[in-house]
């Protein structure tokens, strides 16, 4: 099974428990937990299903295209069903098992991890997901986002879409795997690696990207004031990656890195309360 | 009759696990003694998705005589002993013939009442509501909402199976309905499984692919290892709790062997086995202390016939193996001192500054330690190591895995070319990290270990932060219980006060509590740490108490103290001694302090008691300051005759004042002198009351 059919295959499955599938959001993230069909849509009492492939960067993971399984960016399969459901586990499961995946021949553990994410305010309680050691799913029952409770407590599940895919074709390297029948991840991937990687670690204008960061979080804090929420939060989601950026290039002191983030989530948690305040005349 | 309970839940982590146990044994315990249930051999079983509890428990209450009372009698019969309408009236009301009313005696009078007997409440029936009584007491310590509820647990749960003699208790919990079913494992047999006792229920479940008690799973992981490990003569690296914790992961455990390339095995053991033990949870196989190209893993499953966990693992570890080889030699590009200068930027605590300003700090207080142990040859040693010690925090292998900072500054240092007693207290200036744990090894990692600890211990005091109840957020208990474990171990005999001096003055100004009280607030809490380690040797509570009273300023003295009151304890001549010492700390209590003048002496027995005091105490001071308090202690034994005599045959509270006075100087230097080995009043002896001694 190529990751293309793995996507294809996870698609039909989630559609079949009613998630509607979303489409790629258009920034950079370090997690498909950030993009707004996540954030936003957890945060409110309504019900909410929905699976979607999201690009994950995190310049730090960068290896310049040397390491068999680390990338500064990679695919995650996020799925949101709010109110978590009672058999969530045993769905979940199934999924797996669609994929063909004999799960009696192998070892199959929710192992505890609670996952957290300081700059969007957000927590839960749960478990990594790990299939002979193999950590191939975050799986949390969300309890915060942008500082909010949540009630009714969403799930999230993130499958890590190439460390499933390593699993399913039994492969060392990132760079063997198959991403159609003839398209292999070395040639989607493996330039785009070794140029990110070294524009990362080495290449990046260190002082543009604090501009960009200061001008980013400068436009939130304005949008915030204007009840624009979701220009405000695409301004936070720059900033984060920005922050991301600086870190890689080791321009942020450990005294720094606590500030700029506090600082993030504070526009962040701005953004989560008036969402969710009270409307006037509703 | 046999009563059984299972909560079936999502997967709870291990330490959940544990607490729970506990809660579940101590609630059970309470609510059925509440209720006056015999319980017999109560006890609970744990898989991750189960928290199981099974005993036996009497069928019900017993039968249970009352008195129920009504008016008083002088209401209730008329002058002529007749029943008034009020105690008809009472009659009536508790439904009862008239001819059982009798007059009863209680504490606040006479009043009309009857007997009866109290059937007692079925079990079955009580267990109705002590079941969700104690189910919903349990906390975690970190707690989850799920779906619409707001009800939090550990996780999520999913089934009550709960049956006593035979039959279903009717209960429920949060919506969960009391039955008498529950679930196989999740992968190997996912099947309902019906348990009406114990034996059907553990029986089901093992042929569902689930082993209950988890002594049975440790058990089967201890032989399969064997199975694995004795063609290898080979052994695991021992990993208590690594072991305790998986026998809790899993409900089937099979134990996996596997190898990665011997390449490999050019990394330190350290890191071979934590990236091993991080993540995957796989044990390190070694021979004599040296790492083998292979692992053990315990997975959740019924066999591995195809070798795909096997295989799984491999690729995971050569993966894990690939990365933590690109963490050593990026970190070993960097020399320790370049990467020290950057502790400029990692805050130690917000108020008392980097870890820059730690290191400073540490080179000062290692310098003064060395020198009150009078170590001038480990003393550049400990200074350099010193100045080394927290460069790892910025290594990229202490980023990935924490648990091996001091170790990977250590081996650095050493690859680096420092010499060996530098990279050795480097490596070790964590330990202990507790009480089970063994000091550093060298003298210099002792020293660091010491002043590292201690500079934190006094800087986050200082700052007002104190441990309470089961808050210590800065490890201030585990910290002060290392320090005094190093003082202990190494024998140290400097004045602890002195030091704890030493490192307020080199925070100068940091702090935002005064010196005087930081440096009391730290006394005492180095008090109540020395009390709980000597009490967790196993020393008496009131000795302990006794061999602190000279104070805690020489630390290593409390210990050799109470081993001295405990060596002699079993004396004949203990009890008469601390007896004698009372009586002497009787009479001068509340008395301002006299001198003693041999001039002044009246008696025969004053004379001779100055004259043996002077000989014990020239010859105990001599001991006391080898730290030999046992002979030491012996030797003041010798003032027991003459003591006696003193006491027998003088009359200390004389009407002359000056006399008077003189032997109260006596007795108050002989209370002194014995005063420098232990507060013999803590000291409880035979015939003693419990209680009486101070706790």
């Amino acid at each position: 099974m190529s990751v293309q059919d793995l996507i294809l295959n996870l698609h039909t499955f989630w559609a079949g428990q009613g998630c509607y599938l979303a489409q790629t959001y258009d920034l950079e993230v370090g997690a498909g937990t950030m993009t707004p069909d996540t954030f936003f849509r957890v945060l409110d009492k309504r019900p909410w299903k929905v699976g979607y492939v999201q690009p994950s960067r995190r310049p730090d993971d960068g290896r310049f295209g040397d390491n068999p399984h680390r990338v500064q960016k990679h695919f995650q399969y996020q799925v949101i069903m709010k109110p978590s459901p009672s058999d969530i586990q045993d769905i979940y499961v199934r999924s797996l098992r669609s994929l063909g995946v004999v799960l009696e021949d192998h070892d199959l553990r929710f192992d505890e991890d609670n996952w957290e994410s300081p700059t969007i305010g957000a927590w839960g309680v749960g478990w990594q997901v790990l299939l002979d050691g193999l950590e191939i799913t975050q799986f949390t029952y969300f309890q915060q986002c942008g500082g909010i409770d949540l009630a009714p407590v969403p799930v999230e599940i993130t499958y890590g879409l190439e460390r499933l895919e390593m699993f399913l074709e039994q492969k060392d390297d990132i760079y063997d795997l198959d991403w159609s029948a003839d398209v292999s991840y070395r040639d989607l991937r493996f330039r785009e690696e070794k140029e990110f990687s070294e524009y990362n670690f080495n290449a990046a204008n260190v002082a543009g990207l604090r501009q960009a960061f200061n001008a980013c979080q400068k436009e939130a804090a304005r949008m915030v004031e204007k009840d624009l929420l979701l220009p405000a939060y695409d301004m936070c989601l720059k900033c984060s990656h920005n922050f991301n950026l600086l870190d890689s290039r080791g321009a942020i002191s450990v005294t720094e890195r606590v500030k700029m983030i506090a600082q993030i989530r504070a526009l962040v948690n701005d953004i989560a309360r008036k969402y969710t305040a009270p409307k006037e005349g509703l | 009759m046999e009563f059984l309970l299972e909560l079936l839940t999502e997967e709870l982590p291990a330490s959940h696990i544990r607490s729970a146990r506990e809660q579940l044994e101590a609630g059970f315990r309470q609510e059925l003694g509440a209720a006056r249930l015999a319980v017999d051999g109560l006890r609970t079983l744990a898989t991750p998705r189960r928290l199981v509890v099974v005993a036996d428990i009497a069928s019900g209450q017993e039968d249970k005589d009352q008195v129920v009372t009504g008016p008083p009698l002088s209401v209730a019969k008329g002058p002529d002993g007749t029943l008034t309408a009020a105690a008809k009236g009472f009659a009536r009301a508790q439904g009862v013939d008239e001819s059982r009313l009798e007059a009863v005696r209680t504490a606040r009078g006479e009043y009309i009442g009857f007997r009866r007997t109290a059937k007692g409440a079925a079990t079955a029936d009580l267990l109705g509501t002590i079941v969700p009584r104690v189910l919903g007491a349990l906390s975690f310590p970190k707690m989850m909402r799920w779906a619409d509820s707001p009800f939090r647990f550990s996780r999520p749960i999913h089934g009550l199976l709960c049956v006593f003699g035979g039959s279903v208790v009717e209960t429920s919990f949060e919506g969960l309905k009391a039955g008498d079913t529950t679930l196989g494992h999740r992968i190997v047999s996912p099947r309902e499984v019906k348990a009406a006792d114990f034996a059907g229920y553990t029986s089901g479940l093992e042929a569902n692919g689930v082993i209950v008690d988890d002594a049975g799973r440790k058990a089967m992981i201890l032989s399969q290892i064997d199975g694995h490990l004795s063609p290898l003569k080979a052994d695991l690296l021992p990993d208590q709790d690594l072991l305790d914790d998986l026998t809790l992961n899993v409900e089937h455990p099979l134990v996996v062997f596997g190898s990665f390339p011997e390449a490999y095995l050019s990394l330190p053991l350290e890191v071979l086995s934590t990236a091993m033990r991080e993540g995957q949870k796989l044990f390190s196989v070694v021979r004599e202390k040296k790492q083998l190209p292979h692992f053990l893993g315990v997975a959740d499953a019924a066999d591995d016939a195809k070798g795909l966990i096997r295989a799984g693992h491999e690729r995971v570890l050569r993966a894990r193996l690939a990365d933590a080889r690109f963490f050593w030699d990026r970190d070993r590009k960097v020399p320790m001192a370049r990467r020290a200068a950057g502790l400029k930027d990692v805050v130690f605590q917000e108020k008392l500054g980097s870890y820059d300003d730690k290191v400073q700090r540490l080179k000062k207080l290692v310098a003064y330690v060395c020198d009150k142990i009078e170590a001038p040859k480990i003393r550049k040693d400990a200074v350099e190591a010193a100045g080394l010690c927290k460069a790892d925090l910025l290594a990229e292998m202490v980023k990935e895995f924490s648990g091996l900072q001091g170790r990977m500054g250590g081996l650095y240092a050493k690859q680096e070319g420092y010499p060996a007693a530098v990279s050795q207290a480097v490596y070790e200036h964590y330990l202990p990290q507790s009480l089970d744990d063994p000091s550093p090894s060298s003298p210099a990692g002792a020293v660091l270990s010491l002043a590292d600890k201690l500079d934190s211990i006094v800087g986050v005091m200082g700052v007002g932060i104190q441990a309470s109840g089961s808050s210590d957020p800065f490890g201030l208990r585990r910290n002060a219980q290392g320090v005094c474990k190093v003082i202990l171990d190494r024998k140290f005999r400097f004045s602890f006060g002195r030091l704890v001096d030493k490192v307020l003055s080199v925070y100068g100004d940091r702090l935002s509590v005064g010196r005087e009280e930081a440096k009391k607030a730290c006394l005492d809490f180095f008090e109540g740490r020395i009390r709980f380690i000597l009490e967790k040797r196993g020393f008496r509570y009131d000795l302990v108490g006794a061999a602190l009273g000279p104070g805690i300023d020489r630390m290593y003295d409390v210990l050799l103290r109470v081993q001295a009151l405990d060596a002699l304890k079993s004396s004949p001549l203990f009890e008469p001694f601390i007896l004698m010492a009372r009586r002497v700390n009787n009479i001068l209590r509340g008395l301002p302090p006299g001198k003693v003048n041999p001039d002044l002496f009246v008696e025969k027995e004053e004379r001779e008691l100055y004259s043996t005091f002077s000989i014990v105490r020239t010859n105990a001071q001599s001991m006391l300051a080898r730290g030999d308090y046992a002979r030491a202690q012996s030797i003041m034994f010798k003032l027991q005759p003459a003591l006696n005599n003193f006491f027998d045959k003088v009359m200390v509270m004389d009407e002359d004042k000056k006399v008077r006075q003189n032997r109260l100087g006596l007795l108050q230097s002989v209370q002194k002198m014995l005063a420098g080995i232990a507060d013999y009043s803590q000291v409880v002896v035979e015939g003693d009351k419990p209680g009486r001694a101070r706790a």
